[in-house]
């Protein structure tokens, strides 16, 4: 559209330059940093030679973690499957509970389902802890504390709005002649359901699905309040692991490493949805 | 003509079943509502009690206390502030720096594609690691932010361990995370601008930042208002940045309504304070979240229009 | 199968949309549902295959009430206007949907598929997605797989609307006779007047919601119910005029420009009132003698031509003539009427007055 002075070009190129260095440099600088030994860590001035080991990541993985002093266990590895865990649970379970609904809200403008839609809507912007101490209390009352079932229930409040909002988008995108048509050919709700529409919002549904991945496994305060150590997720486990391995920074630079990974590459896979799905459909991508 | 009375029961039946049938699909979806609702109104409840779970023999109503203390309660209005600073900080810069790199990032070049890609992955990091990686780099002994800082003369930098520079510091650590949020929301904004507008004030010889003030930010403006509003329901909440890196210290320095209703219950196990501090978030992310939702919901439509 | 529609009533919102349609085919008919956009003939399809739910009334199909039947038991055949293909099946999957439903075997549905296929010449695109296919082939495969289960009754939803004019062109002469040979039962909807006067045995006029007149082409072109339906069909639309009959020794007649223009007897009862004359453009002639006009303009077609005239008071005249019939010389010129082809309509009310012979009785 415009043309540019050589001037402006270098400086939009210093620009861009500056930019890309601010956001990337803190990735790349931990994932020096786990491939290091603490001596080389504690070098200084810092410098990037220095030969890189997978030491801290056996040691992670190994759920040793021996130092000049002592030796200890730390079992971070179970809160990665924690985090598994949690994360495809609670994804499941909000396709399971959200689909149908979103199909419902998008299909028939029945009595309170704008409602019911907003009631969820309005909890994902609302205080999580609002909700999370009193449900503290209730879950200690009715043996729900400290389960995987618990935490992937409470898990709904980000999932849920998410695959709701964003299915619904593409449900209501499909054009309910071809659903009537598919159905005047002698096919039942069900199977309209199952043939047509599903396949048609797949690309929606795959999508929500990512995002709530994404949001579920970077969760950290559901999963403080509500969890103990042994199903503690990573972003929790991280912090803790900080506090119990003291000086082993190269062991909590993999531990972060190995954190962020997951949902790194999901988003790069799935990175056409992602303005979609953040602005929970109000902006295409 | 055959006889045409209908069999009026039967097929009342049947209509009834197709209008319940909807409700039947989005039951599950009603009953997690529910399931939100209840405990919400629990901490209207417990706002409205005195109630310190380690004095569980000295509970009881005392109405309006909670609240009406707040107002003589000099740490309420210290967490009301660093709230507030907090989130307009974070969020004004967050705008600023959005802005300018999505401009930078409008035309869809290859290059361009690929850095919008790469900028999403501090959005992608979980928060608190975030506030990790941060501490790691703000590390007085091998930090390569302390090392930056030391090499650029402030020697003594003590990032979030000082009081001075705390807020500074998380304020960096959200800027890292969120700008990328504002960037692609402005950026999926500016690339579907008509293009009429522009062409037209090229050929009259408009010139360009004449351009971008009469034209780009005011068709922009919708897309703004929404990742701002987005932003600052978020960011006056936040949790996850401060309590990683410094649970709200040094001192009450970054004690936002979270981090101090967290404490208040887990520490202090002062329930009903607790409750009553969530309710003034509440209150004011209930407000915002109605302008948002007004805001989303025109631009949603928008969208879907254009498919 | 023949089907009844009783009192169909149907809303959106306050409009409504049908209000209190009733009428009824007769097994293996074909009716041609006509009327402008948003008349609500659309609507109207929908709620006979059941896909919309009406507000009031029932619809009957072989003598049974199938209101409250869901779409997929009404066993019925319909044609959409969008075509509502289903975009990620080829075009073989979208014919043989309604045989999978009717769990027909596999190799009878190929074999099914190709029959009908190679019927509407489409059967080289089969494996082609939908996207993938032409407007006229889209039609096509929606037409498909409309007929290819054999329904009793078929719903066309306006099906050559969203195609070229050459293909609808060729459709119009192909239909009937596909249509024909099915010996099914037929709602056809369209707001093409040429079409619905090709296609149907009876003809329905949709107009605001209503039934507004139904029977044969003929008696709707001749003998439309109302001054609005006789626009509807035509082209060029016809003549409208505002006239008051009057009587003198030699009969009933209206003046146009001071020009005597006898009409058939039976109408006296006219007299006096304030009437609408209907003149369609074939039935005014140009003439030695006649009242008076300025010529306007003059549209060449191929089969005919059209002149647009003025009166003397400046209304706006249509002349029709055949290719090769003379025309008018200069820019003056004579115009007579057909005395049978005129119709007059009640200026108020806009329905046609009747002669009183009672010899061409409207069919109600």
């Amino acid at each position: 559209m415009h043309h540019h002075s050589p001037i402006e070009r270098v400086l939009r190129g210093i620009a861009l330059l500056i930019v890309v260095l601010f956001f990337m440099f803190p990735i790349f600088w931990i994932l020096l940093m786990s491939l290091q030994t603490n001596e080389t860590i504690l070098r200084s001035p810092p410098s990037i030679v220095f030969e890189p080991t997978l030491s801290n990541y056996a040691a992670i993985i190994a759920g040793r973690l021996d130092s000049n002093v002592a030796s200890m266990g730390i079992d971070f590895m179970s809160n990665l499957m924690n985090s598994v865990i949690l994360s495809v649970g609670s994804v499941a379970l909000a396709l399971v509970l959200g689909v149908p609904a979103a199909y419902a809200f998008a299909r028939h403008k029945f009595r309170g389902s704008e409602d019911i839609a907003f009631t969820l809507l309005s909890f994902r912007f609302a205080p999580p802890l609002l909700v999370l101490l009193p449900l503290t209390l209730y879950f200690q009352q009715i043996g729900l504390a400290d389960t995987y079932f618990g935490l992937i229930w409470v898990y709904q409040l980000i999932c849920l709005p998410l695959i709701l909002w964003i299915v619904r988008g593409y449900f209501e995108d499909i054009s309910p002649d071809v659903e009537h048509a598919y159905r005047i050919a002698g096919h039942s709700w069900f199977s309209t359901f199952r043939r047509i529409s599903l396949p048609l919002a797949a690309p929606g549904i795959a999508a929500a699905a990512l995002l709530a991945f994404i949001f579920a496994w970077n969760n950290f305060i559901f999963a403080l309040v509500l969890a103990s150590a042994d199903k503690q997720p990573v972003t929790v486990g991280a912090l803790a692991f900080v506090t119990a391995s003291g000086i082993q920074y190269g062991q909590i630079a993999a531990a972060v490493v190995l954190s962020i990974t997951p949902t790194l590459a999901l988003a790069l896979y799935a990175q056409r949805y992602l303005v979609e799905g953040l602005s929970l459909g109000a902006v295409k991508g | 003509m055959t006889d045409t009375t209908p069999a009026v029961p039967a097929r009342r039946r049947l209509r009834v079943s197709s209008k319940l049938f909807p409700y039947l699909l989005s039951l599950p979806a009603l009953l997690v509502c529910i399931g939100i609702l209840i405990p919400f109104f629990t901490a209207v409840w417990y706002s409205l009690q005195k109630y310190r779970l380690s004095q569980p023999w000295n509970r009881g109503m005392n109405w309006g206390d909670n609240y009406l203390n707040f107002l003589t309660d000099s740490s309420f209005w210290n967490t009301l502030q660093v709230s507030l600073t907090y989130a307009f900080l974070t969020v004004g810069l967050e705008l600023l720096l959005g802005l300018g790199i999505a401009l930078l990032l409008q035309k869809r070049t290859r290059l361009n594609n690929f850095i919008s890609i790469m900028l999403l992955m501090p959005l992608m990091t979980a928060p608190a690691l975030a506030a990790l990686m941060f501490k790691l780099m703000t590390n007085p002994n091998f930090g390569i932010l302390s090392y930056f800082a030391q090499v650029l003369g402030f020697a003594d930098m003590r990032w979030a361990s000082d009081p001075s520079t705390a807020l500074l510091t998380v304020v960096l650590v959200d800027i890292w995370v969120y700008t990328p949020f504002i960037m692609i929301l402005l950026l999926a904004g500016l690339r579907s601008l008509p293009t009429q507008p522009f062409e037209a004030a090229a050929l009259d010889g408009v010139p360009r930042l004449q351009q971008f003030w009469r034209i780009t930010l005011p068709m922009l403006m919708p897309y703004v208002l929404t990742a701002a509003l987005f932003r600052l329901l978020d960011s006056i909440q936040q949790f996850d940045i401060i309590y990683a890196m410094t649970q709200g210290g040094p001192g009450d320095q970054l004690m936002v309504f979270q981090v101090e209703a967290y404490l208040n219950f887990f520490q202090s196990t002062n329930v009903g304070r607790s409750a009553a501090l969530l309710l003034v978030l509440w209150a004011i992310t209930f407000f915002l979240s109605n302008l948002f939702i007004k805001n989303w919901l025109r631009l949603r439509e928008r969208a879907r229009g254009e498919v | 199968m023949s089907i009844r529609i009783e009192n169909l009533t149907k809303r959106f919102k306050a409009d409504s949309v049908l209000d209190d349609v009733s009428f009824e085919v007769p097994a293996g008919e074909t009716l041609v549902l006509f009327g402008p956009s948003g008349a609500g003939k659309t609507v109207l399809l929908r709620c006979i295959a059941g896909a919309v739910e009406a507000d009031e009334g029932s619809v009957w199909l072989n003598g049974k009430d199938a209101t409250d039947l869901p779409p997929e038991d009404r066993g019925l055949g319909m044609a959409f206007q969008n075509f509502a293909l289903f975009p990620h099946m080829s075009a073989e999957q979208n014919i043989a949907s309604p045989l999978e439903a009717r769990r027909i075997p596999k190799a009878g549905i190929a074999s099914g598929v190709r029959r009908v296929a190679e019927l509407l010449k489409i059967d080289h695109v089969l494996d082609h997605a939908p996207r993938e296919l032409s407007n006229g082939q889209k039609q096509r495969t929606a037409l498909a797989r409309a007929l290819v289960a054999a329904p009793d009754l078929l719903l066309l939803d306006d099906p050559l609307r969203n195609v070229d004019a050459k293909l609808r062109f060729e459709m119009r002469l192909e239909l009937p006779r596909l249509l024909a040979d099915r010996g099914a039962t037929v709602i056809y909807v369209t707001q093409d007047y040429k079409e619905a006067m090709a296609l149907g045995q009876t003809v329905a006029v949709l107009d605001g919601g209503r039934i507004a007149q139904i029977g044969t082409p003929e008696d709707i072109y001749l003998r439309p119910a109302s001054r609005a339906i006789s626009r509807l069909f035509g082209d060029p639309t016809i003549n409208l005029l505002d006239v008051t009959p009057e009587v003198d020794e030699r009969g009933v007649f209206v003046s146009l420009s001071g020009h005597r223009v006898p009409l058939s007897p039976g109408y006296e009862e006219a007299v006096g009132r304030s009437a609408v004359l209907g003149l369609r453009p074939e039935a005014v002639l140009f003439a030695e003698t006649g009242f008076p006009v300025q010529i306007e303009a003059e549209t060449p077609l191929n089969e005919k031509t059209i002149t647009l005239t003025t009166t003397a008071r400046g209304r706006e005249v249509f002349v029709s003539r055949p290719a090769g019939a003379p025309g008018p010389s200069g820019d003056k010129a004579y115009l007579t009427v057909e005395g049978a082809a005129t119709l007059l309509f009640d200026k108020a009310t806009g329905a046609r007055i009747e002669p009183a012979s009672g010899a061409d009785e409207v069919a109600a």
